[in-house]
C-alpha cells in the first residue's frame, strides 16, 4: 500500500534527562557479538542520506547509520543521543544543547576518525534549510529562527515562537560537515547521498552491484559496539518471492509483512511475528467541491453503508482497529469517547433520502433526474490486492444502498497529480502515516486548500479552523488535549473522510534474533541491542 | 575467411553503423516526445513534501534543468549525450550511463542465455522434423514448443520457483551475498524460464524447419546427396546459419520485453526492472538511457545478422 | 508478429478447387481447433449478454474468499473477492476482443499503407518506410508500452494502439515483399499494359487477390499476441484494471496465493490463455500452410 507521509510532528512525553552514559565501547549487557542480519525490503531506496531521502526504506536505513541530537527510547520518551544534556530557556524560545565529546564519524579503514562537533549540527541545519536542497524535512523546521555555535560542543537554537514539545523535533539526523562535496546544499548528484557517513551503530560498507546495502558494526560507536556484526538490506521486486525468501532462510527478517502471509507465518515455529503499532490510518477522502459530497448527510451515509468490521476481518485477518476520527489510535490526541459509526445501511438510505435522493427505476439513487454516480481514484499497487479488495468491497457496499461507484486505478504519480494538483476526483483512497504524533492542521485547515496542499478535499469548517489554531498556540498539554478531543468530535461528525482503520504492522523474523524491539515508525532505532546467540550465528 | 569477403563486411559494417546512429537519433527523439507530451511532472515526486513553498520548488526545478522549450531541452540533452554525458537519474542521483551499463550487462546475460536455451531446444526439434517429416514423436515435440510459447512467463516463473523450493529446497536468488555453492543453479533458473516461455520457441522451430526443408529439396543438395556427400556440409550455411541469425536478430526486442517480467520475478538486477521503476518515477534521463541501450542491443543483433548473411553469401552485400 | 516467406501469386480466382481439398489433414485439424477457439469468443459474448452464466461474475462474497474448486456450486472455486472464477473466465476473453481488434486493424491498415507505398512506388518512400520500420522494431515493445502507460494512463486501448503501431512494420514488410515478387514476375507491368488504373491494381489485384491471406494470418496471430502482452502487463500492474475481468489480471491475482500452495485461482485462467493462444497460433500457421503454399504442393 502506498503511503503518504504526513510531515508535521508534535510529540508528547515527559522531558527526561538522562545522565550521559559511560563512553565504553562494548555493551555491558553480556550478550554475544557476531552474526549477520539479512533483511528484505520491497523496493530499493533512492538515496541513503537522511535529508534527501523520502521513502520508508531509506528512513529505516538512516536510523542505523545516523544519530540525532535527541533520541526516543522504547517507552516513547525523549532521551539523550548526540547531545548529552540540554537547557530550555524560561520563555521557551532558546534551546541549548551540550554535545557529547566522545563521538566520532565513521572512518574508512586506515583513516583517523573525525570528531563530531557543533559545526556539524549547524552545517546540517543549514543544508536542510537551503532553498536548493530538496527535502521533505524543510517544512518541519521552519519554526527555528536561528542556530548559533557557542563553542565546539555547544549549540543554541532560537525558535520563532515557543511551541509545545519542540524537543522531539531535534531528533533530526546529523550529517558531517566533511561529508557532502557541496557545502551549501545537498543535491541528489552529490556522492554523499549514496555513500553516507554517520555516527550511528552501523557504517556503510558497500552497496553491491545488486543494490544490496551492506552495513557493518561501528566498533567505535559511542553507545557501545552493536552486537550484530553485519546488517544487509536486500531489495525484492516481488512480495510473494520475498515472503518465500524468509521461509527458506534466504533472509532473516521482513520489516513489513504482507497481510496475506500472516496466517502462514503464525503457524511456523521458526519465526517470530512481532506487531508494531504504526501511527497511520486508511480512509476514503471526499472531494467537497462536488456539490453532492458537500452535503454532510451524503458523506455520513457512505460511512454508514460500509461494514468496516467485515472488511477488516476478511482482508486483514482482523489485525487492526476501526477508527472514528482523524488521529491514529495510538496517539494521545485520539478521543476514545467518539465511537465509529456502526454498519447501518438502513440509516444510510434514510440519510440519502433526507438529502433529496430517491431510488430510481434501475435501483440507483437519483436527485432531479441525476444519478448518484461517483468516481473513486486509487493508485495502483502492483501485488497488493489489499487495496483492490477494499475498493471492490466499497463499490459493493455502496451499490447495495443504490450508489454507483466507478473505480479508476491510476499510476501513482498520475494519481497524486489528480488528487493534489488538479483536484479531479470525487472520492479517493489513501493512508496517512504520521511520524511521531498527530498534527492534523495541514489536513483539515481551510488555509491548506490549494495545489499540492494536503487539504485536497477542500474541507472547510470555521470551528475546526479556530480549534486548530488554538491548539497550535497552546503551550499547556492538558488544555491542548481537550482541544484535540473536541476537534476529533467535530471532524468525526463532519465526516470529511470516511475513516477506516489503523492496521497493525507486523515484522517477521527468524527466531535466532533476540531482544528485538521495534520503533513504530523508524523501525531500527534499537537495533544496536539486538543480538544472535553464538550457537545460531552462521 | 577469404580476403575478398572482408571488404564487403567492412563496407557493410560502416553502413550499418551509420544507419544505427540515425535510428538511435530517431528513437531518442521519439522517447523524448512521449515524455514531453506526458501530463506528468518528474519533479513532483521529489517535491511532493515541499508543498508549503512553491518558490522552493521553482528554484530546485531551474537548478535541474528548468522549463525551457522542448527543442531546446532536446538539443541540450543530445549535446550532452554526444559528449558522453547521459545525465543523472532524477530518483537516485546516480550517473545514468554507469547505471545503464551495469544493469544492461545483467540483462544481456539473461537475454543471451535464454536465447541459447531456446535454440538448444528448438534447433534439434526443427532439424529432426525437417529430416524425418511428419511423425508422432516430432508432432509431440512441436506441440510442446507451441505450449511453452503460450504460457504466461511470470506464471511459469512462479511454478519453477515453487518446485525448486518445495522439491529441492533451493531458493532461487541468483544474485547477492546469499548465493554460494549452488549459485550457478540459481542463475540458470531465470535463464531457463525466459528461454522456454519468451514466446518465440514455436516460431523458431517453424521457421527453421521450413528453411531446412526448402534447402534440402533444392537441386544442389539433391546432387550432393546423389554423390554421397554429406548433406550437412552443404546445407549448413543457408539452411541453418542464416535462418537462425535472422530469427535471433528479430526476436531480441521480444526477449528484452520478457526480461522485464522475469527480472521482477527472480529479483534479477537488470535493466528491465530498472525500466519498470523508471517509467513509474518518470525518471526521464534514465528512461532515455535505457531505451537507447536496448535499441543498441537490437541494432547489434541485426548487425550480426547482416554480417553473417554476407559471410555466407557475399552477393548480398551488393543489395 | 511472425514473418513468413511468400511463395505464390494469384491472378484472380484461377483455381476453383477449394483450399480444404488441397490441404493436409493435420492442418485441417489445427484450423478447426483454431476456429473453435474463435467460436468460443462469440459464445462468451452470447453467454454474457443472455446472462446464462453459473454466477454473476461481479458478485462479491466475503464469506467465501479463495474457495477451492467445487465448493457451493463454484466449479472452479472463487477468487480473492469470493467471485466465481468460471464466470469470470467466460467473460474474461471479452477484455481482449475489442482492444485486440483495434490493435489488429491499426497494424493492418498502417502496414498495408506503408507496404504499398514502399513496394509499389519504391525509391525514397521505400527508404523512409524502411527507416520507420527499423525504428519501431528497435524498441523493446514492453518498455515502450510501460512508458506510455506510466506517462498517460493504464488503459487497454492505449496499450493496444501502441501494439498496433509497432506491429505495422511486420505487415508492411510482408506486403512489400509480396509486391516486389509480383513486380519480378512482371505481373504489374502486364496489368498496367492492360490499361488498369493504379488504384484498381493495388486494391483489387494486389491486396485482394494476393495479400488477403497474409492479412488474415497476421490478424489471427495478432490476437494471440494481444493476450500475451496484456498478461505480462497485468503482472506489472498495468493491465486491465479491476473490476473488469481479464485472464491476465486473474492469473496475476491468483498467483499471489501460488506460493501458499493455492494453485487453482491462477491455473484456470493460465490454461485458458494457453489453449487460446495455441489455438490462434495453430490457426495462423495452418492457414499459412494452406493459403500461401498450395501452389507448391
Amino acid at each position: 500500500m502506498k503511503r503518504l507521509a504526513s510531515v508535521l510532528t508534535i510529540f508528547f512525553g515527559v522531558f527526561v534527562m538522562l545522565l550521559p552514559q559511560a563512553g565504553a565501547l562494548t555493551k555491558d549487557d553480556g550478550n554475544p557479538n557476531g552474526g549477520a542480519l539479512n533483511y528484505g525490503e520491497y523496493g530499493r531506496p533512492a538515496t541513503l542520506d537522511p535529508i534527501t531521502s523520502n521513502d520508508m526504506i531509506a528512513l529505516r536505513i538512516s536510523e542505523l547509520i545516523f544519530n540525532g541530537l535527541v533520541g526516543i527510547d522504547e517507552k516513547q520518551e525523549i532521551v539523550a543521543d548526540l547531545a548529552e544534556r540540554w537547557d530550555i530557556s524560561e520563555n521557551g524560545r532558546m534551546y541549548t544543547f551540550y554535545l557529547r565529546k566522545d563521538v566520532t564519524w565513521h572512518a574508512k579503514e586506515g583513516e583517523d576518525p573525525m570528531p563530531f562537533t557543533a559545526d556539524d549540527v549547524i552545517f546540517t541545519y543549514n543544508i536542510m534549510m537551503h532553498p536548493e536542497t530538496i527535502t521533505p524535512l524543510k517544512v518541519r523546521y521552519e519554526f527555528i529562527d536561528a542556530v548559533t555555535k557557542i563553542d565546539d560542543y555547544t549549540v543554541e537554537f532560537t525558535l520563532k515562537r515557543p511551541i509545545l514539545n519542540a524537543l522531539a523535533k531535534f531528533s533530526f539526523k546529523i550529517i558531517p560537515k566533511h561529508g557532502p562535496q557541496n557545502s551549501e546544499f545537498l543535491a541528489r548528484e552529490d556522492p554523499f547521498v549514496q555513500n553516507p557517513i554517520g555516527t550511528g551503530p552501523y557504517l556503510l560498507k558497500n552497496i553491491t552491484a545488486e543494490r544490496e546495502i551492506i552495513l557493518v558494526a561501528n566498533e567505535n560507536y559511542f553507545k557501545g559496539r552493536p552486537h550484530i556484526d553485519k546488517v544487509i538490506a536486500r531489495p525484492f521486486a516481488d512480495q510473494n518471492i520475498m515472503g518465500q525468501a524468509l521461509m527458506f532462510n534466504a533472509i532473516d527478517m521482513i520489516v513489513l509483512v504482507n497481510h496475506r502471509d500472516i496466517p502462514q507465518l503464525q503457524g511456523d515455529k521458526r519465526f517470530v511475528l512481532q506487531p508494531y503499532n504504526a501511527l497511520s490510518y486508511s480512509f476514503f477522502g471526499f472531494n467537497t467541491r462536488n456539490p453532492t459530497l458537500a452535503d454532510k448527510r451524503v458523506r455520513k451515509a457512505f460511512t454508514y453503508a460500509l461494514n468496516r468490521k467485515e472488511m477488516l476481518d476478511s482482508f486483514f485477518q482482523g489485525q487492526g482497529t476501526i477508527i472514528s476520527g482523524p488521529y491514529a489510535p495510538g496517539s494521545w490526541a485520539y478521543n476514545l469517547d467518539v465511537q465509529p459509526l456502526p454498519y447501518d445501511p438502513g440509516k444510510a438510505v434514510e440519510l440519502l433520502n433526507e438529502a433529496g435522493f430517491v431510488k430510481g427505476a434501475d435501483g440507483i439513487m437519483e436527485k432531479n433526474g441525476k444519478k448518484l454516480s461517483l468516481t473513486i481514484k486509487v493508485p495502483i499497487a502492483k501485488e497488493s490486492e489489499a487495496v483492490k479488495r477494499v475498493i471492490l468491497a466499497f463499490r459493493n457496499y455502496l451499490s447495495k444502498i443504490g450508489v454507483e461507484i466507478n473505480a479508476e486505478f491510476q499510476e501513482w504519480l498520475a494519481w497524486k497529480e489528480d488528487i493534489f494538483l488538479h483536484h479531479d476526483f470525487d472520492l479517493m483512497f489513501a493512508s496517512w502515516v504520521f511520524d511521531d504524533s498527530a498534527d492534523i492542521s495541514s489536513l483539515f485547515h481551510s488555509a491548506e486548500i490549494g495545489p499540492w496542499k494536503n487539504n485536497f478535499g477542500a474541507f472547510t469548517n470555521a470551528e475546526v479552523d479556530g480549534l486548530i489554531v488554538e491548539s497550535k498556540l497552546t503551550l499547556d498539554h492538558e488544555k491542548r488535549r481537550t482541544i484535540n478531543r473536541r476537534l476529533h468530535e467535530i471532524i468525526a461528525d463532519e465526516n470529511p473522510y470516511t475513516f477506516l482503520w489503523t492496521l497493525t504492522n507486523y515484522a517477521a523474523f527468524n527466531k535466532k534474533l533476540r531482544r528485538v524491539a521495534i520503533h513504530p515508525y523508524k523501525f531500527f532505532s534499537f537495533a544496536d541491542d539486538w543480538f544472535i546467540p553464538e550457537s545460531e550465528q552462521r | 575467411m577469404k580476403l575478398a569477403s572482408i571488404k564487403p563486411i567492412t563496407v557493410l559494417i560502416s553502413r550499418e553503423l551509420a544507419i544505427a546512429a540515425l535510428l538511435l537519433l530517431g528513437i531518442s527523439f521519439l522517447v523524448f516526445m512521449v515524455l514531453f507530451l506526458s501530463p506528468g511532472d518528474p519533479f513532483s515526486s521529489l517535491l511532493k513534501d515541499q508543498t508549503a513553498s512553491s518558490a522552493i520548488g521553482t528554484a530546485a526545478r531551474s537548478e535541474i534543468g528548468g522549463p525551457a522549450p522542448w527543442y531546446y531541452q532536446y538539443l541540450a540533452w543530445l549535446g550532452n549525450i554526444m559528449r558522453g554525458n547521459f545525465g543523472t537519474s532524477i530518483r537516485t542521483g546516480l550517473p545514468v550511463l554507469r547505471e545503464v551499463i551495469r544493469t544492461g550487462i545483467n540483462t544481456l546475460y539473461l537475454t543471451l542465455g535464454s536465447l541459447l536455451i531456446t535454440l538448444l531446444i528448438a534447433v534439434p526439434i526443427a532439424v529432426f522434423s525437417a529430416r524425418r517429416g511428419f511423425t508422432a514423436t516430432n508432432w509431440v515435440l512441436t506441440m510442446f514448443t507451441y505450449v511453452v510459447s503460450a504460457l504466461p512467463v511470470f506464471w511459469l516463473g512462479y511454478i519453477v520457483i515453487y518446485i525448486s523450493m518445495h522439491r529441492f529446497g533451493l531458493f532461487p536468488l541468483a544474485f547477492g551475498s546469499g548465493a554460494q555453492t549452488w549459485s550457478w543453479v540459481y542463475f540458470m533458473l531465470p535463464v531457463f524460464v525466459l528461454g522456454l516461455s519468451n514466446g518465440t520457441m514455436s516460431e523458431v522451430v517453424r521457421h527453421l524447419r521450413e528453411e531446412l526443408s526448402r534447402v534440402f529439396s533444392e537441386e544442389y543438395i539433391c546432387t550432393a546427396r546423389a554423390k554421397g556427400a554429406s548433406i550437412w556440409k552443404h546445407s549448413f550455411k543457408e539452411g541453418f546459419l542464416i535462418p537462425i541469425t535472422e530469427i535471433v536478430a528479430t526476436k531480441i526486442p521480444f526477449i528484452l520485453g520478457g526480461a522485464v517480467v522475469v527480472e521482477q520475478v527472480f529479483n534479477w538486477p537488470g535493466m528491465g526492472r530498472m525500466a519498470w521503476q523508471a517509467a513509474q518515477d518518470r525518471d526521464f534521463p534514465l528512461i532515455l538511457g535505457i531505451t537507447l541501450m536496448a535499441a543498441l542491443f537490437v541494432r547489434l543483433g541485426s548487425l550480426i545478422e547482416r554480417a553473417v548473411h554476407i559471410i555466407v553469401n557475399p552477393r548480398f552485400a551488393k543489395e | 508478429m511472425k514473418r513468413y516467406r511468400q511463395h505464390s501469386i494469384e491472378f484472380g480466382n484461377l483455381s476453383d478447387v477449394p483450399f480444404w481439398k488441397t490441404a493436409g489433414p493435420i492442418d485441417l485439424v489445427y484450423i478447426s481447433y483454431g476456429l473453435l477457439v474463435v467460436l468460443l469468443v462469440f459464445v462468451s459474448y452470447v453467454l454474457g449478454m443472455t446472462g446464462f452464466l453459473p454466477f454473476d461474475p461481479q458478485e462479491i462474497n466475503l464469506e467465501l474468499l479463495m474457495a477451492p474448486p467445487n465448493t457451493e456450486g463454484h466449479l472452479l472455486g472463487t477468487d480473492f473477492m469470493g467471485r466465481d472464477i468460471l464466470a469470470r473466465l467466460i467473460i474474461g476473453i471479452q477484455a481482449y476482443f475489442l482492444p485486440g481488434l483495434l490493435a489488429i486493424a491499426l497494424a493492418l491498415a498502417l502496414g498495408t499503407c506503408f507496404g504499398v507505398l514502399a513496394g509499389y512506388w519504391g525509391g525514397g518512400l521505400d527508404t523512409a518506410s524502411t527507416y520507420v520500420s527499423n525504428l519501431l522494431n528497435s524498441f523493446p515493445r514492453l518498455v515502450l508500452i510501460l512508458l506510455m502507460v506510466a506517462a498517460f494512463k493504464p488503459d487497454i486501448y492505449l496499450v493496444m494502439t501502441v501494439v498496433g503501431i509497432t506491429n505495422a512494420p511486420t505487415v508492411a514488410s510482408l506486403i512489400k515483399s509480396k509486391i516486389q515478387f509480383l513486380k519480378q514476375k512482371n505481373f504489374i507491368e502486364a496489368a498496367t499494359a492492360l490499361g488498369l488504373k493504379n488504384a484498381v491494381i493495388i486494391i483489387k489485384h494486389i491486396l485482394w487477390h494476393n495479400c488477403r491471406s497474409v492479412l488474415i494470418i497476421q490478424a489471427t496471430l495478432g490476437m494471440a499476441e494481444v493476450i500475451l502482452i496484456e498478461t505480462s502487463l497485468s503482472y506489472l500492474g498495468f493491465g486491465v484494471q479491476e473490476p473488469t475481468p481479464s485472464w491476465g489480471n486473474m492469473v496475476q491475482s491468483g498467483a499471489n496465493y501460488f506460493m501458499q500452495g493455492k494453485f487453482w485461482p491462477s491455473t484456470a485462467p493460465a490454461m485458458a490463455i494457453l489453449l487460446t493462444i495455441m489455438g490462434f497460433h495453430l490457426l495462423g500457421d495452418s492457414l499459412n500452410n494452406i493459403l500461401e503454399r498450395k501452389r507448391d504442393q
